[in-house]
């Protein structure tokens, strides 16, 4: 579109709590405007990765192009913007919503407003989005459209009386919503003339065209041929081709002012392309780079090693094949005396570390370990020089350390007022420190405290969902850094420390988790040849014990009618389920052992 | 040369709780029509297999179920028309205690078998209920008397890791099989097989779970007392008295060919034997680089099969995986055959390492056997012969 006539671009994305249907409207949507016919039609079509299906939950942004016929007469572009839903993607929604000029707010009929609800409203409006509000489900009985109006009014403080009752199952009101989109959702502006400015909401690596680009354009255009520049990064160069998602590709002319689509980079550095940095041409930039930029920083460390260590340059380069679709992933060597040779890898949180571990595991066919989780730790010496940790192994002897340091987060917990004494009391089990408490509406509390970021990786989120039967929202972001009274925990098999199950706690709850660990290692370990005692201990000192039994008995029984073909096969699979353990030393140890922090009851 | 035969009965007049064999729980004239349309195909199959000349070299027969003995009259019928084809000197039927009478234990006789495996299981009621047994613990003794009576060699089976089992009660079930004068005992642990109703009990209540470490006492408290008595180990399970081994479970552990023949039955043949006899079984020949083809019969009429193939080495490997189930262990022929198949290096490593870990021994007259640790962890050790299969 060669031209500053955007009136028929609308870029918006949908938000929801989840389980409000979020992705059945985005599938309606598509259908209705024969994006995609609905014989191809798959449940929640936007989620491409295997995982993301599975999981029910968005990771990766998304965009596709749909065209509508409103019934104004007028066709018109709609950019549909999904966005990832999980805390540690925070960064991630943030760079999607930018991109977008209206967010389409699902509710529930039945179930009306809730916690989530509102945290995704309250980011929506924060990015100065127009808002359509639908409620959904109204095609089941139970469902009260009036009342959940009235809720989006007194809750959110949104206007309702332009929401749209949809029913994503039967389409029922999906044109109206199409209608709505048209109607309360502004158009992009900039200037077509003006120096390239687009913002890249996402990116993956083909083999073939190098790193491709999902881009939102907010002034100048972008087509084939241009040579450009990201502002962050600095590289440069040449595109190689331009177009839309259908949500198959699909390659267009030009990007224009206001639309959304990919660019072919053909950068085979998947590093260089970063989401939130600004693309713009080489030789004619615009004069500054797009807000909001930030590099994305890992919050927890952990190791990942390959099972067979053969599979460490594998590993090495599958990581590097990730990174590109996930620039917050970052890594160095990581040697254990246990586990080899492998990475210390940094991620957003645990859930992006479950993603990127089962990644690896699938798409690249390796099998690996993953140790305790770790966050940046500072450790002062007594010498007065300061060492950054992140894995247990690397801290030093305790005579020469003088005190650590910890990072501590400023978190924000949305929740309904009969839920604060639940979530008071689950920050203070993780030493969290409550700060302050403002009622947002009647139904709806927010909470700051500042809490360690290594209470908060390992279960807390899980815990605060469970014990606010899901209504909470959690944000956070970093605060600072604080003295704390931390040890080292070690673990040992059959007598002999093993660094990759050593664990970085504060001494008041070291005695409770050394126990748990005992306790759910033997659970996990099976029974081996020879006894295998657990002990925990902080220095010399043990302070917890558990042992492994030695298998007594492990021999097939009765082998019926000599079917022999059976007895090997029981032997085969008992053998695979060896392949998936360690040996340390003479114990072979599974792979979860090494997560088993995070599967400790709470006490 | 196919030495023995296998023929499958796959009807009880109940299901055992651990049971995941393949049987159908009938009674009276249910049983009775499906019995008579299966004999009919099991009949013909054993006509079409004597016919094509395979039955002729057949030494030990061995009729198993499900509960051969619900069949009644039909059983010694059956084992009339298997010696109608060959003359084994071994042939044994399987039996429940509740079906085996005088009357039928008298017919077998007659007809030609030559022994029955008793299903004991347990000699403490409270047991034998909780797996669902049909007989009690005098009704078990009373059948071996009848067998006795009958002429016929009596094998009695015995389970540890029962339900309310206790190192007491298994005791008393030893001593009670032991002075019932049998000439053969099994002693097998239960294990839990997916789907039985015992498993499914046991995912609700974990206490149902076979304790491993009480089943390795009953298992070794077994060993001591029939020993005792005079019967020797000489498998995994079985304890025989002097020429009472039988000499048909020998065979499925020392590389022997045998027919199965009914549903579910299993059979293993050189590839010259299946060759031979591909007509009956399915049709298709063994194929280049196959020195042995193992089987499973599919359905009633003996119109499909599940079929195996292995190379040399992994025949090799088989038979010394097998050949560890035997107390005498495996031979220096079979040894070096395995070494001339996978290599003296692989077969170097995979002896040391269970030389080390304590799972065999060398006996003097250059067998290698297992020890009672190899016996007990016996899975260690046949992955370990089985790990020869395959390239390094």
């Amino acid at each position: 579109m060669a031209t500053n006539d955007t009136s028929h671009i609308r870029n918006f994305s949908i938000v929801a709590h989840i389980d409000h249907g979020k992705s059945t409207i985005s599938d309606r949507i598509l259908e209705l405007t024969h994006t995609v016919e609905e014989r191809d039609m798959e449940a929640q079509l936007l989620d491409t990765m295997d995982i993301e299906r599975e999981r029910g939950i968005t990771i990766k942004s998304n965009a596709v192009r749909v065209t509508y016929d409103a019934d104004d007469g007028q066709s018109y572009q709609f950019n549909l913007i999904d966005t990832p839903g999980h805390v540690d993607f925070t960064y991630e929604v943030s760079r999607s919503l930018a991109a977008c000029e209206g967010a389409v707010l699902v509710v529930d009929a039945t179930q009306g407003v809730e916690a989530q609800t509102v945290s995704n409203a309250n980011l929506a409006m924060n990015a100065n989005l127009d808002i359509v509000p639908a409620i959904n489900k109204i095609d089941l009985p139970s469902a009260h459209p009036d009342e959940v109006k009235e809720e989006i009014e007194e809750d959110l403080a949104i206007p309702a009386e332009d929401a749209v009752c949809v029913s994503g199952k039967t389409g029922e009101g999906i044109h109206d919503l199409l209608e709505a989109i048209v109607m309360l959702v502004s158009p992009p502006s900039g200037d077509y003339g003006a120096p390239l400015k687009a913002l890249i909401l996402d990116s993956y690596f083909d083999e073939y065209r190098g790193v491709v680009a999902t881009v939102r354009v907010f002034d100048g255009h972008v087509s084939k041929g241009d040579q450009l520049t990201m502002m962050q990064s600095g590289e440069d160069f040449l595109v190689d081709g331009v177009g839309v998602r259908r949500p198959a590709e699909t390659p267009v002319g030009e990007l224009g002012v206001g639309e959304v689509g990919y660019v072919v980079t053909g950068l085979k550095d998947p590093a260089a392309v970063r989401v939130g940095d600004t693309l713009t041409y080489r030789d004619r930039p615009c004069a500054e780079a797009l807000p909001g930029y930030r590099e994305a920083k890992p919050m927890v460390y952990t190791g990942l090693f390959p099972i067979d260590n053969k599979d460490y340059e594998n590993l090495r380069d599958a990581l590097e094949k990730l990174r590109v679709n996930d620039p917050s992933l970052t890594w160095s060597p990581e040697t254990s005396v246990a586990l080899g040779f492998g990475f210390r890898v940094g991620f957003l949180g645990l859930l992006h570390m479950e993603v990127v571990k089962e990644r690896l595991e699938r798409e690249f066919s390796l099998s690996l370990i993953a140790t305790s989780p770790s966050v940046d730790y500072h450790v002062y010496r007594t010498d007065g020089t300061m060492l950054e940790v992140r894995s247990p192994q690397d801290l030093p002897d305790v005579t020469r350390i003088d005190h650590i340091e910890e990072p501590f987060l400023k978190a924000k917990v949305i929740v309904p007022p009969e839920y604060t004494g639940a979530v008071m009391q689950l920050a203070i089990e993780h030493r969290g420190i409550t700060q302050d408490m403002i009622y947002l509406t009647e139904k709806s509390v927010e909470m700051h405290f500042d809490i360690p970021l290594a209470e908060l990786i390992l279960d807390f989120f899980d815990q605060l969902k469970s014990r606010t039967k899901g209504y909470a929202s959690l944000d956070y972001e970093f605060s600072d850094y604080r003295a704390s009274d931390l040890v080292k925990l070690d673990i040992l098999l059959s007598g002999d420390e093993v660094d990759a199950l050593s664990f970085i706690v504060h001494r008041d709850k070291a005695y409770q988790l050394a126990r748990g660990l005992c306790d759910k290692l033997k659970e996990i370990i099976p029974r081996q040849q020879f006894e295998v005692p657990i002990q925990g201990a902080i220095g010399n000192k043990i302070i917890s014990r558990s042992t492994v039994k030695a298998v007594r008995k492990d021999v097939l029984a009765k082998c019926y009618g000599g079917d022999i073909s059976r007895k090997r096969k029981l032997l085969e699979k008992q053998k695979e389920g060896k392949k998936r353990m360690k040996q340390i030393g003479s114990v072979e140890v599974p792979q979860e052992a090494f997560l088993a922090v995070l599967k400790v009851d709470d006490q | 040369m196919v030495s023995a035969l296998y023929l499958h009965i796959p009807f009880c007049h109940a299901r055992c709780a651990y049971c995941d064999f393949d049987s159908r729980a009938l009674r009276g004239a249910a049983l009775d029509a499906a019995a008579d349309r299966y004999l009919e195909a099991l009949l013909a199959r054993v006509d079409a297999l004597g016919d094509a000349g395979a039955l002729a070299d057949v030494r030990t027969a061995y009729v198993g179920g499900g509960t051969p003995t619900v069949l009644g009259d039909r059983l010694p019928e059956l084992v009339h028309r298997v010696r109608a084809w060959c003359s084994p000197s071994e042939l044994t039927c399987e039996a429940n205690p509740e079906s085996l009478s005088a009357e039928l234990a008298a017919a077998l006789a007659e007809s030609g078998a030559t022994r029955v495996s008793l299903g004991v299981q347990s000699l403490e009621d409270a047991e034998l209920a909780a797996i669902g047994r049909l007989h009690t613990a005098e009704g078990a003794l009373e059948a071996v008397a009848r067998a006795r009576a009958a002429g016929l060699d009596v094998s009695c089976d015995l389970m540890c890791g029962l339900p309310g089992q206790t190192g007491e009660s298994w005791r008393r079930t030893l001593a009670g099989a032991v002075a019932a004068g049998p000439d053969h005992v099994s002693v097998y642990p239960l294990t839990l097989e997916e789907g039985t109703p015992l498993a499914r009990r046991a995912e609700a209540d974990p206490a149902l779970e076979p304790d491993e470490d009480l089943q390795a006492w009953c298992m070794a408290e077994a060993r001591r007392e029939l020993v005792a008595a005079g019967y020797a180990p000489y498998e995994v399970a079985s304890y025989a008295r002097p020429g009472h081994e039988c000499a048909h479970n020998v065979a499925y552990w020392t590389g022997e060919s045998y027919l199965g023949v009914g549903r579910s039955a299993a059979g293993m043949l050189s590839a010259p034997e299946w060759d031979g006899l591909s007509a009956l079984l399915g049709g298709e020949s063994a194929g280049p680089g196959v020195a042995r083809v193992r089987y499973v019969q599919r359905d009633d009429e003996a119109a499909s099969f599940e079929v195996e193939r292995l190379s040399r080495r992994e025949a090799i490997a088989e038979d010394l995986m097998l050949g560890m189930r035997m107390t005498r262990g495996v031979g220096p022929e079979l040894l070096a055959r395995a070494r001339e198949a996978s290599g003296e290096k692989s077969v170097g490593a995979a002896v040391d390492e269970a030389l080390t870990r304590g799972l065999v021994a060398w006996a003097p007259d250059g067998r290698l056997a297992p020890t009672e640790r190899g016996w007990l962890l016996g899975n260690e050790l046949y992955g370990l012969m089985w790990g020869l299969a395959a390239d390094d």
